[in-house]
């Protein structure tokens, strides 16, 4: 149990929730065929990682979750710079809306 | 109504719906964060990839222009296979939820848990290291996104 304000609140509900929006993201990337939503998708699976090891973080009153989560923050953040620019590059070469045109290499 | 952004995310059929879905996911997470006492965390959440991360991809669409998604041609057995790879992982997430019993956690000064003090702490001093390695890694993006970036 948590004390939040004057309340007490489970850590179940937040580990419910980053299981919840990590299967919706899981979902997005397996579904959607927009490569750009298929980006969003996955910045939505790292965010409820971030929010699980906060979660426990909290729980057992340890900081070295929350430091963890700061550095896939920087690596989300990392990847989300490259795949964009490589999203770019690739519609500027060729108008793909479906990643199963970019199913070969060639350029 | 993280849930809901999330829905929102994967639903939607135009990008820039689903981006804005992601902002309202991130700043309901960042309130989230605040409830489990990380303010360091929250202000982070809020700036980089509210105000950053979100930025950018607004940028790209509104370079890419607006595109409808069409149902996909090819691949159909892909959809049902993925909401059974989906049920699935729900459901091994809520059975694994379902039989744990947390331990109360000691009472610590939650006035000092989670300030910038203690994470800056521990993150100038265990983790010095990775967090050097972290700004490398963010030279290398953005070095890597320049080089994608540039006019030949």
């Amino acid at each position: 149990m948590i004390q939040v304000g004057s309340e007490q609140l489970d850590v179940t509900w937040f580990l419910g929730l980053g299981g919840a929006l990590f299967t919706l993201g899981a979902l997005g990337v397996l579904v959607r065929r927009n490569p750009l939503v298929i980006l969003i998708c996955i910045e939505l699976m790292l965010n409820a990682v971030n929010l699980t090891l906060i979660a426990f973080s909290r729980q057992i009153q340890n900081l070295d979750g929350q430091l963890f989560a700061l550095m896939s923050m920087t690596v989300a953040a990392a990847e989300a710079v490259v795949g964009l620019a490589v999203l770019v590059e690739i519609f500027k070469v060729r108008d793909a809306e479906d990643v199963d045109d970019l199913s070969e290499l060639k350029g | 109504m993280a849930l809901l952004g999330g829905f929102g995310v994967v639903l939607s059929r135009e990008p820039i719906r689903s981006v804005l879905s992601l902002v309202l996911v991130m700043l309901a997470l960042a309130v989230q964060y605040l409830l489990l006492s990380a303010q360091f965390l929250f202000a982070v959440q809020v700036i980089v990839y509210a105000g950053a991360v979100m930025v950018l991809f607004l940028f790209v669409i509104a370079l890419l222009g607006p595109r409808r998604e069409m149902p996909s041609r090819r691949l159909r057995f892909q959809f049902p296979l993925a909401i059974l790879f989906v049920a699935l992982l729900a459901g091994a997430g809520f059975g694994l939820l379902q039989g744990i019993h947390l331990r109360t956690p000691e009472k610590a000064d939650l006035h000092v848990f989670g300030s910038v003090q203690q994470v800056a702490v521990g993150l100038f001093t265990t983790y010095l290291y990775p967090f050097e390695l972290t700004s490398i890694l963010l030279l290398v993006a953005a070095v890597g996104a320049i080089y994608l970036a540039r006019r030949e």
